[in-house]
């Protein structure tokens, strides 16, 4: 269980990103993306686990990805996967934090004096 | 839990989320609860710690319900735009009944009464109990019911949706006020071809108030007994 939820101020956007990864090359439903999130990235992204479905419903809703309905273990459970559009968004979104990432880096990595960051979008 | 879900219910129908998209969130959370709790579970704990823990992973009910509330696109109609949908929405609905009315008169009158230039006030109908006299009876009750079944079903999309009260009431007024004013005329001769015209009239001045407001009482009054009921409940 993680001992703190990261910060909502910086994980704008990031929850799509993570997820339309996570589906661009197979179907999970909810708790899986949960499970996989939370093991691939060290535990260090943490939210409350139930605010992933209205990201989910709000991508379908832009037809990033799209669903259905599968039994496992007799329970009922919703899969998610990636649409053509969503795997659009998803390189623009990773080209966006890539660009982000690295001017980020970089003035951190420039100190008090860095240099100055060009926009990346 | 079952507590929780309910407010969280409430909180996100009244926040104007669509009731399909709170219906399937509360369906997944509570899938995902039950995930969490047989994990915690098979870590060791009692079911009652397991049932916390897992609660406390799924989220603080102000966040579950902040999360679904942020997503714009997911909220219904009747939030986004209460005016269309019980204003423009409810007229709308109506007329359309009201049409299906009139074609089924027109298409009786055809079948029928070929020779009449009215279907109105015909007495020559066959007997009371036969098929003819059904039909046109039937029409005649949906023509009737057109404005209570409307605004029932209006009622309902407003109950579901935790609609504020006086959109519903506005709408209800207009259906009741559409519906007490209909005024409908059919004559073969008015139009040339023989095929048979039939017009409806609606919003005539001072005509009818005591069956505006009989009207409104109909359509209203299920609404009403809900929310007594549902304070009650509440209380």
């Amino acid at each position: 269980m993680p001992a703190r939820e990261t910060n909502p101020n910086f994980m704008n956007g990031v929850p799509e990103l993570l997820i339309l990864r996570l589906l661009e090359h197979e179907e999970m439903y909810g708790y899986e993306i949960v499970q996989a999130i939370r093991d691939r990235t060290d535990a260090v992204i943490a939210v409350g686990e139930g605010v992933v479905y209205p990201v989910l419903h709000g991508l379908e809703r832009d037809g990033a990805l799209k669903s259905r309905r599968g039994t496992v273990n007799g329970r009922s459970r919703i899969y998610y996967s990636v649409t053509r559009a969503g795997s659009r968004r998803l390189a623009d979104l990773s080209a966006t934090w890539k660009g982000l990432a690295a001017a980020i880096h970089k003035m951190l990595a420039g100190g008090q004096d860095g240099e100055a960051i060009q926009r990346t979008s | 839990m079952a507590k929780q879900f309910n407010e969280l219910r409430e909180r996100l129908l009244r926040a104007g989320v669509a009731p399909r998209h709170v219906a399937r969130y509360l369906r997944e959370l509570s899938d995902h609860l039950a995930d969490l709790i047989a994990e915690e579970e098979r870590g060791g704990r009692s079911r009652a710690d397991a049932e916390s823990a897992a609660m406390r992973r799924l989220g603080a009910m102000e966040d579950l319900c902040r999360a679904m509330t942020e997503q714009r696109r997911l909220r219904s109609w009747s939030a986004r735009a209460p005016w269309a949908v019980f204003g423009g929405g409810s007229l709308l609905v109506l007329a359309a009944a009201y049409f299906v009315a009139c074609a089924y008169l027109w298409f009786l009158w055809q079948v029928f009464l070929p020779g009449a230039d009215t279907p109105f006030g015909q007495r020559n109908a066959g007997p009371i109990y036969g098929w003819q006299n059904i039909c046109f009876q039937a029409g005649k009750y949906f023509y009737i019911a057109a404005p209570v079944l409307v605004g029932w079903g209006m009622a309902w999309v407003g109950a579901r949706q935790r609609v504020r009260a006086v959109w519903l009431a506005g709408g209800l007024a207009l259906i009741a006020w559409m519906g007490s004013t209909a005024h409908i005329q059919a004559s073969r001769t008015a139009v040339p071809g023989g095929l048979g015209h039939i017009r409806m009239d609606f919003f005539a001045p001072g005509q009818n108030l005591a069956g505006m407001l009989v009207t409104f009482a109909i359509v209203a009054m299920p609404y009403v007994i809900w929310r007594w009921r549902r304070a009650e409940s509440l209380s």
